[in-house]
């Protein structure tokens, strides 16, 4: 059971978390683990009836007299007609159990997939809300892992091992009464090796727990190692690394592979142990029981009787040493999945729900910024004001802070209090889901996802990529009595628009340019985009992510040097398709944007200049120029390349 | 998932027969572990034999010696006893650790088989399958397969021996009885197979629906930053729900097709029984149909055939159980074997290192000779082509600057050249120094990779020390740390390394530790190490400021020196630079010359390079 003695948390803790758990989880079935039992009871009943019919038909064969002398055709016939009725009921147990047997075991074992399944999505619903920080901190394969693994180890906390649990709660007990009724003496005789292996089990089990939990970490990073290099494929190839690879996916697999060969020796040779206690303790009782008979302090049926007690407890302890197995495995994978729930998404409290209905005004009060686990601030003191509508630039070199700078306006991180102001009320407070629903940014390295492009610019999951690429969509399940297995899968979102003409994407894709790259690919619009978007180049990429932007109509727009990968004619095009975005409210955005390049910057209202987190120079870009400093030298340089022969 | 290799076909139901095929093919893996296996299963008639004799030891004790108040009797026993239950420990923890350990071994050199198959895999796999169902097939699949092999499945043998057994003694004492009580078998062979057919079907369709649903998984989690900021939780959770609906609905069926075939085997042992005393009561008495038999039979006879029927019932649930254990094996296999069915690229290294000491290519100094070169990346699905007959030339050390609007083929051409992509038509030839060629597609990529090594625009580093970011592990480079530095002063990367902390720094997971412009110099450190004879370089079009642009700017010229060299070129300096400048549009050489022929003509190159080229 769960005497599972955990490093970081006590006994206490652990059964504490484990019926938390089952309250939150396993509580609402208890319908459905009601008629379990029923079943299991009449199972049980029907398992009892069906030897002790055999037992009265041959009784009463026995009793007609067949092969003695006493035997008359009369008597026989006579006798067969109760044998007979006996057989018939004996038919209908047996078909009972058939039914009763089925039923215990699918209302048991089904509620704990129900669980499984409900346990997975509440762990992703967590995990969305989860915020950058905690993205740092944990690899997504562990991740991954953990939502895959563990989920499948906790069902069997509540299946399988918790049957057991109830049926050995039960039986123990019940079994010590009856021996100790029966001869106290030679209980304490055979109940002394028992526990002897009981205490022993209990390091064993700790042992078993601390390793089950290393090797789920150790499945989790090798997870993580096999994602890395999947992702990395295209470098590995190319370099003709993939000995390297292999090699180094080997270290993780091999250190996999000793801790299973560890489990699988505590398996073999250490779990046994309390059953054969068991037997030890019937080895003992045959001889001192038998003496005691001898010595007439025992009758020998009671021997018969205690023994018969002790083999049957010994099959109760031997299944106990299973369920002790899948307790710690289920154990160790529930605190696993307990400490990312555990995780705070860190967000402070909100004090205002509405979102933003027109371009908002922004303010920046000293705002400084130090990442998690960093001693160097990122961002010192940056004040800047940006009227609704206008256009704030951002420029300075990689490391300056213009990146933070864009996710603390996109609250990826919390800001300080009092630093950042939303039509002058702090973002902080702010409901999260209302303030990004009115903000479109546009990250330096675009996402795209393995679906159309279509969708990767509308992002209203018309298809998804996983449902629409992969041959595991068309099911070649297996159909009973002509009904297809396959689920009827949602084909699409409760949110799908009418796949029809939409004037607004077309005019969206045009603004980004996108128009000659679309008609380029095999299936246009419709074309599935790879994993991160591989089939498109980096350029295009950028305007695919420009373009999901543009779609939304923000009231607030920020764009992280997303131009960076344009030819300068595009790159003209792609300003004037910015500064000419619409919100609902039929006016410009308020827009931050961040670039390296001076031609990007020329309209902004205000431009700031980044220099390790610090705005060494301010104003718009003809004051600047006029300024001479970092951002005119830079304007210099790169008119020169431009202009260069020219 | 892609699993071209494998079109599940309809009407031919995977069964019994194709489990059985599977577990042949697994063979191999579990082979080179066989004297685990033979270990273990030598253990399982000792540990059989120690069971049996326990109970008769008991039974002796409690029927013959008590009574006969025998206490010398009762010790031996007892003694006997406990000599049975320390060898039976002995043996079945033998046999337990042996069987688990030819397991896990055996998976462990699956999961790195299969991990090798996907490296070589071609990028058209990629470009199709999310990387989350891949890891799925290398972890989760895998996972199940090993909880199958290490538990229980060898000991089907020790139940199918059991079976024969008590068959065969049924058989000796009565065939008439015998046949009467197993009429129901063909019932019940044609209820196993059905079963496990289904639960066949069931099991790969919850192995898909796994990997489908982790796939996305991993997906959203990648994109989380995009998910949250297009507040597109609902629909991701939605979806999700969705995916988890599926592999709940197979996992419930698939469980009520368990608990059935368990009950049912249970049911029918019961009803076996009853038809046995249903026929056999009468014809005890020579009436009823089987009324014929009653010379031989006898009640005790009856008595012993309705003990056999009860114990040979046990083995038959078991093996019936384990069938199920073992389907489920049987759908993690077909998924992992569908994968590495997936044909995958030839590598000299892996398939045939002895290659690589004649080396055809030593005497390849970077000429090229290109002819009517067409490519599509699907000539199948009647892909349009994205290169219509290319035919140009490269000389040894020339450089070439290939530039051109998006989609006019420049990517392609860099990804059929390090056979990234295969499949081209035309010809490509290496031109060796004795003037001798050398057709690409008749080359190992490895071979051609080694020689001619393509940079890409993103920059991928490894979550590992800088050494390792530049060597990738080559063998000659690993340990030279002399190269490495070398390689770093190159591209001038040295200063920011040696202020991280040198080789050994952590880069940090894809690289964080590094700016995209330290990033990329890294990426042509791993560049100049390797010193390739042709260099294909698609221009970074990362974003850095200009001061990393200039170190950037200066890294690049410096690779150029002394190889031959295909760029696609983003910057005007570089094309400036070249010998020759391939100008592409839709799929065609337009224009070809150098810089001032091309200005002159006044064409389509002249206007790229007003627009300033730079895209894609």
């Amino acid at each position: 059971m769960a005497q599972t003695p955990d490093h970081s948390s006590g006994v206490v803790a652990t059964l504490e978390r484990v019926a938390r758990f089952l309250y939150r989880y396993a509580g609402r079935y208890w319908v459905s683990y009601l008629f379990g039992f029923a079943a299991l009871f009449a199972t049980n009943w029907a398992v009892v009836r069906i030897p002790t019919l055999v037992g009265e038909v041959l009784n009463a064969l026995e009793s007609s007299g067949v092969g003695t002398e006493a035997f008359s055709q009369r008597a026989a016939e006579a006798a067969l007609e109760p044998a007979s009725a006996l057989v018939l009921e004996l038919m209908f147990w047996a078909s009972s159990l058939i039914i009763v047997r089925t039923l215990s075991r699918v209302l048991f074992f089904n509620p704990g997939r129900d669980i499984q399944y409900r346990l997975g999505v509440d762990l992703f619903a967590h995990l969305l809300t989860l915020q950058r920080p905690f993205y740092g901190r944990r690899k997504i394969g562990e991740l991954v892992s953990i939502a895959a693994n563990d989920t499948q180890s906790v069902r069997l906390l509540v299946g399988f091992a918790g049957l057991q649990v109830c049926n050995v709660a039960v039986a123990i007990p019940m079994h010590l009464y009856q021996m100790l009724r029966t001869d106290w003496v030679l209980t304490l005789y055979c109940v002394a090796p028992v526990v002897l292996g009981a205490i022993y089990m209990r390091y064993t089990v700790q042992r078993f727990y601390t390793l089950i939990r290393s090797s789920l970490e150790q499945l989790a990073s090798l997870s993580d190692r096999i994602l890395e290099s999947f992702s990395g494929v295209a470098t590995i190839r190319s370099h003709v690394a993939e000995d390297a690879a292999v090699e180094r996916f080997e270290l993780q697999n091999r250190d996999y592979l000793d801790l299973q060969l560890e489990l699988a020796s505590v398996r073999a040779f250490s779990m046994p142990v309390l059953a054969f206690s068991g037997y030890i303790g019937t080895g003992l009782v045959l001889w001192i029981g038998g003496n005691r008979v001898l010595a007439d302090q025992l009758e020998v049926g009671s021997l018969a009787t205690f023994t018969a007690l002790l083999i049957s407890l010994v099959s109760i302890l031997t299944s106990l040493a299973w369920v002790l197995t899948a307790i710690s495995r289920g154990t160790v994978s529930l605190s696993r999945i307990d400490e990312l729930f555990d995780v705070d998404p860190e967000l402070p409290e909100v004090t205002r729900e509405a979102g933003l209905g027109a371009p908002p005004r922004l303010e920046l009060r000293d705002l400084s910024f130090t990442h998690e686990g960093r001693d160097e601030p990122a961002l010192r003191e940056i004040s800047a004001t940006v009227e609704p509508g206008h256009t704030l630039g951002i420029f300075g070199r990689t490391g300056s802070g213009k990146t933070t700078l864009i996710e603390l306006l996109a609250r990826v991180y919390t800001p300080p209090p009092g630093a950042v102001f939303v039509d002058g009320d702090d973002a902080r407070g702010f409901a999260l889901d209302a303030l990004r629903a009115a903000i479109a940014v546009v990250p330096q390295t675009p996402f795209l996802f393995s679906t159309t492009l279509r969708d990767n610019i509308r992002l209203r999951g018309e298809r998804t990529g996983h449902t629409a690429t992969a041959a595991d969509a068309e099911i070649a399940g297996p159909r009973l009595f002509g009904i297809s297995l396959s689920p009827k899968r949602r084909a699409t979102s409760p949110e799908v628009a009418p796949d029809g003409d939409d004037p607004r994407l077309r005019e969206v894709i045009d603004s980004a340019c996108l128009t000659p790259d679309i008609a380029a690919l095999p299936a246009g619009l419709d074309t599935v985009v790879g994993e991160r978007g591989v089939m498109l180049s980096g350029g295009q990429r950028q305007r695919t992510a420009l373009a999901r932007a543009l779609y939304r109509a923000p009231e607030l727009l920020l764009l992280d040097d997303v131009l960076s990968a344009v030819d300068q004619a595009t790159e003209a095009k792609l300003v004037a398709a910015i500064r000419g975005l619409s919100t609902g409210s039929e006016r410009p955005p308020t827009t931050v944007i961040v670039s390296h390049r001076t031609s990007v910057l020329e309209h902004a209202d205000e431009i700031l200049v980044l220099h390790e987190g610090e705005v060494v120079e301010r104003g718009t870009h003809a004051e600047l120029i006029a300024a001479g400093g970092e951002y005119a030298a830079a304007h210099q340089h790169q008119r020169e390349e431009a202009d260069a022969d020219g | 998932m892609a699993e071209p290799s494998k079109p599940d076909k309809p009407n031919e139901l995977p069964g019994v027969v194709s489990a059985v095929t599977l577990l042949r093919r697994y063979w191999p893996y579990a082979r080179r572990h066989k004297r685990w296996l033979l270990a273990g299963v030598s253990a399982i008639p000792l540990v059989a034999a120690m069971t049996t004799i326990r109970p008769l030891l008991v039974k002796q004790a409690v029927d013959e010696a008590i009574p006969a108040a025998d206490g010398g009797e009762i010790q031996r026993l007892a003694l006997l006893f406990l000599a049975a239950v320390v060898v039976e420990y002995v043996a079945m923890a033998f046999q337990v650790y042996t069987l688990q350990r030819a397991g896990h071994a055996s998976i462990y050199d699956l999961r790195t088989a299969i991990f090798r198959h996907v490296l070589c895999l071609p990028a058209r796999f990629f470009d199709k399958n999310p990387l989350g169902s891949l890891l799925s097939r290398s972890t989760s699949d895998v996972e199940a397969l090993g909880e199958t092999l290490s538990f229980g499945v060898f000991t089907i043998l020790s139940d199918v021996v059991m079976i024969t057994a008590i068959l065969t003694s049924m058989f000796v004492l009565s065939w008439q009885l015998t046949l009467l009580s197993l009429s129901v078998a063909p019932l019940l062979f044609i209820l196993v197979r059905w079963f496990s057919t289904t639960l066949r079907g069931l099991q790969l369709e919850i192995r898909r629906a796994q990997g489908v649903q982790s796939g996305y998984l991993t997906e959203q989690l990648s994109g989380i930053g995009v998910v949250q900021l297009y507040g597109r939780e609902a629909h991701a959770r939605a979806s999700y729900e969705a995916l988890g609906q599926r592999y709940l609905r197979a996992t419930k069926l698939a469980n009520i097709f368990d608990a059935l075939l368990y009950s049912m085997m249970d049911g029918i042992s019961a009803f076996c029984v009853a038809l046995l005393l249903y026929f056999g009561a009468p014809a005890l008495l020579g009436v009823g149909p089987f009324g014929g038999l009653s010379d031989g039979l006898t009640l005790g006879l009856l008595f012993a055939f309705v003990g056999y029927l009860q114990r040979v019932f046990v083995p038959i649930r078991e093996f019936s159980g384990k069938l199920a254990t073992v389907q489920r094996a049987a759908a993690s296999l077909e998924r992992i074997f569908g994968l590495l069915d997936t044909p995958r690229e030839d590598r000299a290294t892996l398939d045939a290192p002895t290659k690589l000491d004649d080396d055809p290519l030593a005497r390849w100094h970077g000429a090229l000779r290109v002819r009517d070169l067409r490519f599509s990346y699907n000539y199948e699905a009647q892909a349009p082509e994205v290169l219509k007959g290319l035919s140009f030339d490269v000389a040894a050390g020339e450089v070439i600057a290939v530039v051109g609007r998006t989609g006019s083929g420049k990517t392609s051409l860099g990804r059929i050249l390090t056979q990234m992509y295969a499949g081209y038509r035309g010809s490509v030839e290496l031109i060796l120094d004795d003037g001798s060629a050398l057709e690409l597609r008749e080359l190992e990529p490895d071979l051609v990779r080694r020689r001619l090594l393509m940079v890409q625009q993103d920059v991928f580093l490894f979550d590992d020390r800088v050494d390792f970011n530049i060597s990738l592990g080559e063998p000659c480079l690993q340990d030279d740390h002399g190269a490495l530095l070398a390689a770093l002063d190159t591209v001038q990367a040295t200063p920011f390394v040696r202020e991280r902390g040198g080789l050994g720094a952590e880069v940090g997971e894809r690289g964080g530790n590094f700016s995209v412009g330290e990033a990329q110099l890294l990426a042509f450190a791993r560049v100049a190490a390797r010193s390739p004879t042709m260099l294909i370089l698609d221009e970074a079009t990362a974003s850095v400021d200009s001061m990393t642009e200039q170190r950037v700017q200066a890294a690049i010229e410096r690779l150029l020196e002394g190889r031959s060299v295909l760029v696609i070129a983003h910057r005007l300096s570089t094309v400036r630079h070249a010998d020759k400048i391939l100008v592409l549009a839709d799929g065609e050489i337009a224009e070809m010359g150098n810089h001032d022929e091309l200005i002159e003509l006044d064409g389509l190159y002249a206007d790229l390079y007003r627009s300033g080229f730079s895209e894609e």
